[in-house]
């Protein structure tokens, strides 16, 4: 079987891809191995269309989203993702501020609802701290765009290892940083939510 | 080769469809009648009777005759609890084990129920071949669908029904993905279809895309209880609380039950095309036996419950990434479909007019037969991509689910997870199988347990436990625990909580057989030979192919191809006998033998298919 999802498909390993040619990919492959065509096929060959085309869905369902595509080239070129689950505890160097003053703002909020104060009175506070979340996520997108086209153009250009490291080094800084942002964005709407179930 | 039909077990009616000339068509009785209503009712002299003859027996033998055993598929005591009661007939079994029904003396499970029904069409469908003249009439494979948002458990008691019955279960297909193929045929067209499936006790909506024969579901959503029936009760619930002179009448008895639900259906039939319509509610008030209901009043004693299919809808927009404005085609399915608050409802969600161009009762069947017929002939042409409609994990620290393959993905899929041991010296690993969405393990489905023994002992965190999850391509899971310091393996296909094992099966099919033991034998040599004539013709196949000597002296270990020589030799050899034991050994020795020529020869196939089309693209 192929070493990864990028070459099982036919692909370079870049982050920027035609997403009509992986859909091509994707079905033409299908109807290469689905279990479907196997049905009268002897064991060997059943197993091996079940693996073949678990292996297909899972690389399309990778590659398919820009995020989950990083990771995996992260992952592949041996940069993470092993950690991130540890670093997704620590707050990235770059967020301490934002973070800080959400966790002033969510104290206060919890406070303010624990003694029995209206939604109106704390409801826009959160929405308001939310803001500056929302503005570093938008920010982050447009970075890891601009690394993911970086990374391409080395690709392209057969760029050294030491070159490569470093742009892999950046993404995942990034990817670690926006997915502590969605956490804190899942944080806030959480509180919003869970007020709403209150009188 | 015998016939393969396509198979929609349904809560209120089931159907039988096969492919005639590239098109699919419903098999009928004499009177022309395709729907087999899913009753079946037991005398006590033990004479079974499905379909229609136990329809009749409803109201004169309420508690012997049993209906929706759709709703009871896969489930345990404590699922059903809040409505066993509502039944005339008896909802058994042990806490914490699988639900029995009562009827008279004996006991029956739901998947032996459903097996009465699937029985009945097996046999409709070969009284149909033999009438038409088909050399082997005999049916002993089918494609049977089942609503989209079945979990594992209830997927299984599917598969185990169709096993009781004597049917293979070659595919379980998703009903509302049945239903778009047999929409999709004859208008090979690319798009978005939202299909909305509402029927007797279940509720699906499924979004796929079309594009070059491929069918692409990209979200399903649902909710396995809630159907027809759902209706029917809250009918049943107003006529009793407005009847006038119910006063000291008490509608326990099970024929008053029984009169009442056949009236309210036959009000709210009435009601899809007329204004107003009269109600008999003469089981429950004799001295006024007949009132009036409008349709307006109809919709407003049933719009909670068209609401309940509302928010899957939404959902499974969401899911899909896709706004109502982006579905090109709304399709309905099911026999509520023709409800027009229903088709009211739905048009106003996405925007547009429903389709319902294909009778709706029948239009899963067709799918069905339409995916047993590309089973068959292995034709290229249709592809269906189906999903997992519901996220499966594990239990981890703290009772919180760790999810493992997430909802809608594409099937077949495979996940995994590392775990470790938490004490020191643990030698063994509990492994908890859930299935469902929420955080907490106590809010999900449990499907199995099992358990990892044998780790050597070692510190805490040192072992290194990988679980395997492979979903097939009939949304059933298997799951494969290793601890990979030692390679201590074992996989288990999950046998859900609230299932029968391969052991029960086997013992319920050989009590549905009629002929007992020797029939029995028979029929299993007969499979183990088709089975070894499968792998021998495929054997051969793959040795005639021309790139064959290219591979055995590129790829091939020394020995390897008079390996597989001896091994054909061999099955050959039995292949006639009666040695069963020896066939099947022998079956697993050339399969073995063979396993990595068809790795090869696949890895091929696919380097020509990905060559082909980078010439197209350029």
């Amino acid at each position: 079987m192929a070493v990864d999802f990028f070459s099982f498909l036919g692909l370079p390993r870049k982050l920027n891809l035609d997403a009509a040619d992986l859909e091509r990919r994707y079905r033409t492959l299908s109807r290469e191995f689905h279990p479907d065509y196997f049905y009268n096929a002897p064991a060997a060959e059943r197993r091996a269309s079940l693996e073949r085309s678990s292996y297909l869905n899972d690389a399309y369902r990778t590659l398919r989203q820009p995020v989950t595509r990083v990771e995996y080239l992260l992952g592949l070129e041996g940069v993470g993702p092993g950690s991130t689950e540890d670093a997704a505890q620590k707050v990235p160097p770059a967020l301490l501020e934002e973070v800080f003053t959400l966790n002033e703002e969510l104290d206060a909020v919890r406070q303010l609802r624990a003694s029995g104060a209206p939604g109106s009175e704390w409801r826009p506070r959160l929405e308001s701290a939310r803001e500056p979340i929302e503005a570093k996520r938008v920010e982050h997108e447009s970075q890891l765009s601009a690394l993911s086209a970086r990374w391409d153009a080395l690709v392209d250009a057969n760029a050294p290892a030491t070159e490569r490291v470093r742009v892999l080094e950046a993404l995942r800084e990034r990817v670690l940083e926006r997915n502590y942002i969605n956490n804190l964005l899942a944080t806030i709407t959480r509180e919003l939510g869970s007020a709403n179930q209150e009188p | 080769m015998s016939r393969v039909v396509g198979i929609d077990l349904g809560t209120t009616n089931s159907l039988v469809a096969y492919v005639k000339d590239g098109a699919p068509v419903v098999i009928r009785d004499r009177s022309g009648d395709g729907l087999v209503p899913s009753i079946v009712s037991v005398d006590a002299a033990g004479t079974v009777f499905v379909g229609r003859e136990a329809q009749r027996r409803l109201t004169t033998e309420p508690a012997r005759t049993v209906y929706s055993v759709k709703r009871f598929m896969g489930k345990g005591l404590e699922d059903v609890a809040g409505e066993a009661g509502r039944f005339p007939f008896r909802v058994a079994g042990a806490p914490g084990g699988i639900v029995r029904i009562g009827l008279g003396e004996q006991e029956f499970t739901p998947p032996e129920i459903s097996a009465f029904i699937l029985r009945e069409l097996k046999r409709r469908a070969e009284e149909f071949f033999a009438a038409q003249g088909d050399v082997d009439p005999q049916v002993d494979r089918a494609v049977v669908t089942v609503p989209a948002y079945f979990n594992d458990a209830q997927r299984t008691a599917t598969k185990d029904a169709g096993r009781i019955a004597g049917l293979e279960v070659l595919r379980i297909v998703n009903e509302p993905t049945a239903a778009s193929l047999a929409y999709g045929l004859d208008k090979r067209h690319t798009g978005v279809i939202a299909v909305y499936d509402f029927g007797g006790g279940t509720f699906d909506i499924s979004i796929l895309r079309v594009e070059d024969g491929v069918f692409q579901v990209l979200s399903t959503n649902g909710d396995t209880h809630l159907g027809g029936d759902d209706i029917d009760q809250l009918l049943m619930d107003w006529a009793l609380s407005n009847s006038s002179g119910a006063s000291g009448f008490s509608p326990t008895s099970a024929h008053a039950v029984q009169h009442l639900r056949r009236a309210v259906i036959q009000a709210k039939w009435d009601l899809s095309d007329r204004e107003e319509t009269s109600l008999d509610v003469s089981a429950i008030d004799p001295e006024h036996p007949s009132r009036s209901i409008t349709r307006a009043e109809l919709e407003a004693i049933i719009r909670p419950i068209v609401d309940r299919t509302l928010g899957p809808c939404r959902q499974a927009l969401a899911d899909a990434g896709l706004e109502p404005a982006q579905i090109d085609e709304v399709v309905l399915v099911g026999g509520s479909t023709r409800i027009p608050l229903v088709r009211r409802l739905v048009g106003e969600l996405f925007g547009r007019t429903p389709h319902s161009e294909l009778n709706p009762d029948e239009v899963v069947a067709l799918g069905a037969a339409v995916q047993a017929d590309i089973l068959v002939t292995g034709n290229r042409e249709l592809l269906l991509l189906d999903v997992t409609p519901l996220s499966l994990g594990i239990e981890t620290m703290g009772g919180v689910m760790s999810k493992i393959i997430s909802r809608n993905s594409t099937i077949p899929a495979t996940g995994s997870e590392m775990f470790t041991t938490f004490a020191d010296n643990q030698t063994a690993v509990d492994i908890h199988v859930l299935q469902g969405e929420r955080e907490l393990v106590a809010d999900n489905r449990s499907l199995a347990r099992f358990r990892l023994r044998g780790i050597p002992p070692m510190p805490a965190g040192l072992a290194r436990v990988l679980v395997q999850f492979q979903i097939d391509a009939n949304g059933i899971l298997s799951v494969t625990a290793r601890e990979l310091r030692t390679e201590i393996e074992q996989t288990i296909e999950v046998k859900p909580s609230y299932g029968l094992t391969d052991d029960e099966v086997e013992r319920m099919l050989l009590d549905s057989f009629e002929h007992a033991e020797a029939d029995f034998a028979a029929r299993l040599l007969i499979e183990a030979r088709n089975e070894a004539e499968t792998v021998i013709q495929a054997t051969e196949k793959s040795l005639r192919s021309p790139g064959v000597a290219d591979i055995a002296r590129t790829e091939f270990a020394p020995g390897e191809r008079d390996r597989i020589d001896q091994a054909l030799a061999d099955l050959k050899g039995v292949l006639a006998g009666t040695d069963r034991e020896a066939l099947q050994e022998r079956t697993r020795v050339l399969n073995e033998a063979t396993r990595h020529l068809a790795e090869v020869m696949m890895n091929r196939s696919v380097q020509i298919a990905l060559a082909g089309k980078s010439v197209d693209s350029m």
